[in-house]
């Protein structure tokens, strides 16, 4: 058994070395550190006490962090486990970090030695595919009474709860970030031109652009979760009463879910920009950075992306831009601003070597303290709840903030669709904006999978 | 010193080459190639330590996908267009290169071969911003000619968009194949030439007879090679400019095993097409090998 794995770790690695890869860009050069050492024996007994205040127990032996490193930058993960070294002298904290880390640490996922602890976010990782393959350890009894180091029970200052499969708790969202529409405030002042916040009032602006000569809508036609996130799931939503539960069971692979008028309704909100000829035609062909850069040269006045835009451009962007930026453009007028959350989640692995050190980090890292760290040091808020208004954080992000804790908003939580399901979505979005399917043939395309996967 | 033990010293000779080169052989080439056969009859995400035989599951799904069909479709596309333009071009400026005395031919040819010490990689993100449709140097170019400013959707035509893969590939590639053929033509002797010219024969007819005929060796390399390389290696240019997109139209088995390898995972299924880039590449190198057995030299 151990030689089959060792034989399909090798495999792995050797079919990794021969394929180029090109990721999402990230600025840091940081390569990944993994290493396969022996561990020292780590302590005896797990407690959920916190380990940086209980000085009854302490944590030794290794402790090996594994994050990737992408739009939110290292920054927080150097602040945050230099502390919880000092808290923990005797622990011998290894990190294994970069923008390739999680291809490079595949291999000793595969081999039965990963990493204790995980920080899934960028390509290669997906929860629900760890859940499913047995890769994580089930966090529900412990989430139920686990404090953090200031003795505040977790599970009361997550803003967005944990995300359940089959019932139970793998992964705890540490981001709450947000899809949303945004747009150049200066341009828009300039213009005269009213900041959307309806789907009636962004067609009628929109209008307004066009015969201004401006294209007024781009999305990154080369990765459609970009439009899927931030148009087109709120749109479900909004069309649905609100009720955010229809993704979910879209996410549960529910066929009547997908054939729901709402889906319908959604989909036909993209057919109308498209038919008006709102949305940039450059939009199918384009990567994140190309439309990215199109929108801050002001030749298209809106864009659908995420929180993090203004920190992953901050070179680039011109001076006088003035980001705005509302989560939903899609609900009818009078309507509740949707916010899909874009979270990225930490883990225990299943096979960790050291789990009550990964659990002392987890309530280590969901402190209060650690939301205005993690807003001011990555740019995007944090999921823990806490005021960050006094922090220095960036505005927009501060911004979104205030969306998110809004009752008014409709938050919609971490949900995770199947790989396949999820790529059909995206094919079949990109195929409707240009006009190659209808609405009612998109709904066809990804029922088709559903019921594949669902066999 | 007798016969046998020289038989002995020299057979011992001969395997220390050859045994290197065969373990070197097996553990990375026919290892790996068995080790995906094997992953090939499993259902495995890539990430799982646990696998389910499902025996040629993955293989008769595989005949059933419609994207398998078209990615095959886009590779033999990409085959016969590269070997084509290439070979077209290629032997264009081999030939004008050194019949004609062209005084500045050896600038000419670095010129021709400067693509081919770039990155494939970094060749598709040179013709991404060639074909961009707001800032792109093509539609830049076409703006010149007409009135309003033009701004084609280079990389968006869904069905079409494996045309606009050609010329990067083309381009790419025209350079290393007019060296060889350029070595080849000036390895022909110029009393050839000068007899033929001499019969009356001109430039064409000499390139017919006596050029092309000579260099056909290095021409049917070349055709075998431009086919190996891009069965196998189409996924990077493919990777780098459209990711397979739009929804799937430029999708070709490299690109379409790494998509359901690591980013669906479905790692036995990608290594079934895998498997099939193999033997697909050993199908079509045979046939190719046979219809190029003749020798233009005994037909010319």
């Amino acid at each position: 058994m151990i030689m089959k794995k060792k034989i399909a770790a090798l495999g792995i690695a050797v079919i990794l070395a021969a394929v180029s890869l090109v990721g999402c860009g990230s600025n840091s050069n940081n390569g990944g550190a993994a290493t396969n050492a022996p561990t020292k024996e780590p302590a005896a007994e797990a407690t959920d006490a916190p380990a940086a205040t209980d000085t009854t127990v302490k944590l030794t032996g290794d402790f090996e962090i594994q994050y990737f490193v992408g739009g939110y930058g290292d920054k927080w993960w150097k602040k945050v486990i230099a502390d919880f070294q000092a808290a923990n002298p005797e622990l011998n904290i290894k990190e294994s970090a970069g923008p390739k880390i999680n291809d490079q640490n595949r291999p000793r996922w595969i081999g039965g030695n990963p990493p204790d602890f995980v920080y899934i976010d960028g390509p290669v990782l997906n929860d629900r595919q760890m859940v499913e393959d047995g890769q994580l350890e089930d966090l529900t009894d412990w989430l139920k009474d686990a404090k953090n180091v200031d003795g505040d029970l977790i599970s009361d200052i997550l803003a967005q709860p944990a995300q359940q499969f089959d019932g139970k708790v793998y992964n705890i969202p540490l981001v709450l970030n947000s899809w949303g529409v945004f747009w150049n405030k200066a341009l828009f002042k300039e213009k005269g031109w009213a900041e959307p916040t309806d789907f009636p009032s962004f067609l009628a602006v929109s209008e307004k652009i066009k015969a201004d000569g401006i294209t007024p809508f781009i999305h990154t036609g080369k990765y459609p979760y970009y439009i899927n996130g931030s148009f087109l799931y709120p749109a479900i939503v909004s069309a649905n009463n609100n009720d955010f539960s229809i993704l979910q069971d879209m996410a549960a692979n529910k066929v009547e879910a997908f054939e729901s008028p709402a889906v319908l309704a959604a989909l036909n909100k993209i057919v109308e920009m498209r038919d008006k000829d709102y949305i940039d035609k450059a939009s199918i062909q384009i990567n994140h950075t190309d439309s990215q850069m199109l929108f801050l040269q002001n030749k298209d006045a809106f864009i659908v992306n995420g929180l993090w835009l203004p920190n992953e451009m901050a070179k680039d962007v011109p001076a006088g831009f003035d980001f705005g930026f509302i989560p939903s453009i899609t609900q009818e007028a009078g309507g509740k601003v949707v916010a899909n959350t874009s979270t990225a989640t930490v883990a225990i692995a299943k096979k960790a070597k050291n789990k009550e050190a990964a659990k002392a980090f987890l309530q280590f890292i969901f402190s209060k303290d650690q939301a205005s760290q993690w807003a001011e040091l990555s740019g995007a808020p944090s999921n823990i709840k806490g005021d960050i208004s006094s922090s220095n954080a960036p505005s927009h992000v501060k911004d979104a903030a205030k969306y998110l804790t809004d009752p008014n908003t409709v938050v919609i939580p971490t949900i995770t669709y199947n790989a396949d399901v999820d790529k059909a979505m995206m094919d079949a979005t990109d195929a409707l904006t240009i006009s190659k399917i209808t609405p009612e043939e998109w709904v066809k395309r990804v029922t088709d999978v559903v019921k594949k996967v669902s066999k | 010193m007798n016969s046998g033990t020289v038989k002995w010293q020299r057979n011992i000779f001969i395997a220390s080459f050859i045994i290197p080169t065969l373990l070197f052989f097996g553990v990375f080439t026919i290892y790996p190639v068995v080790q995906s056969l094997y992953y090939s009859f499993f259902d495995w995400s890539g990430m799982s330590e646990t696998k389910t035989f499902v025996g040629f599951d993955n293989f008769k799904e595989m005949f059933h996908d419609p994207i398998v069909w078209r990615a095959i479709g886009n590779d033999y596309f990409l085959v016969a267009g590269k070997v084509i333009g290439i070979m077209l071009l290629a032997t264009f400026f081999a030939v004008a290169l050194t019949r004609f005395g062209f005084k500045l031919a050896g600038f000419f040819r670095s010129i021709f071969f400067i693509p081919n010490v770039i990155s494939v990689v970094v060749i598709g993100v040179l013709w991404n911003f060639i074909y961009n449709p707001q800032i792109g140097f093509l539609n830049a170019f076409l703006s010149l000619f007409t009135s309003e400013k033009v701004s084609i959707t280079w990389l968006g035509f869904s069905d079409h968009t494996i045309w606009m893969l050609l010329p990067p590939a083309i381009w790419a590639g025209i350079g290393f194949y007019m060296i060889l053929l350029i070595a080849a033509i000036q390895s022909i002797p110029a009393s050839y030439f000068e007899a033929a010219s001499i019969e009356g024969a001109g430039e064409w007819k000499q390139f017919w007879s006596i050029t092309l005929p000579l260099v056909w060796e290095q021409m049917k390399v070349s055709i075998l090679n431009i086919m190996m390389t891009t069965l196998n290696g189409s996924f990077v240019i493919v990777w780098i400019m459209t990711e397979g997109g739009p929804d799937n139209s430029t999708q070709v088995m490299g690109s379409y095993l790494y998509q359901m390898a690591f980013r669906q995972f479905h790692f036995g299924y990608g290594a079934s097409i895998g498997f099939i880039i193999l033997v697909l590449s050993l199908i079509t190198t045979i046939v190719l090998q046979r219809l190029m057995r003749h020798d233009p030299v005994e037909m010319s």
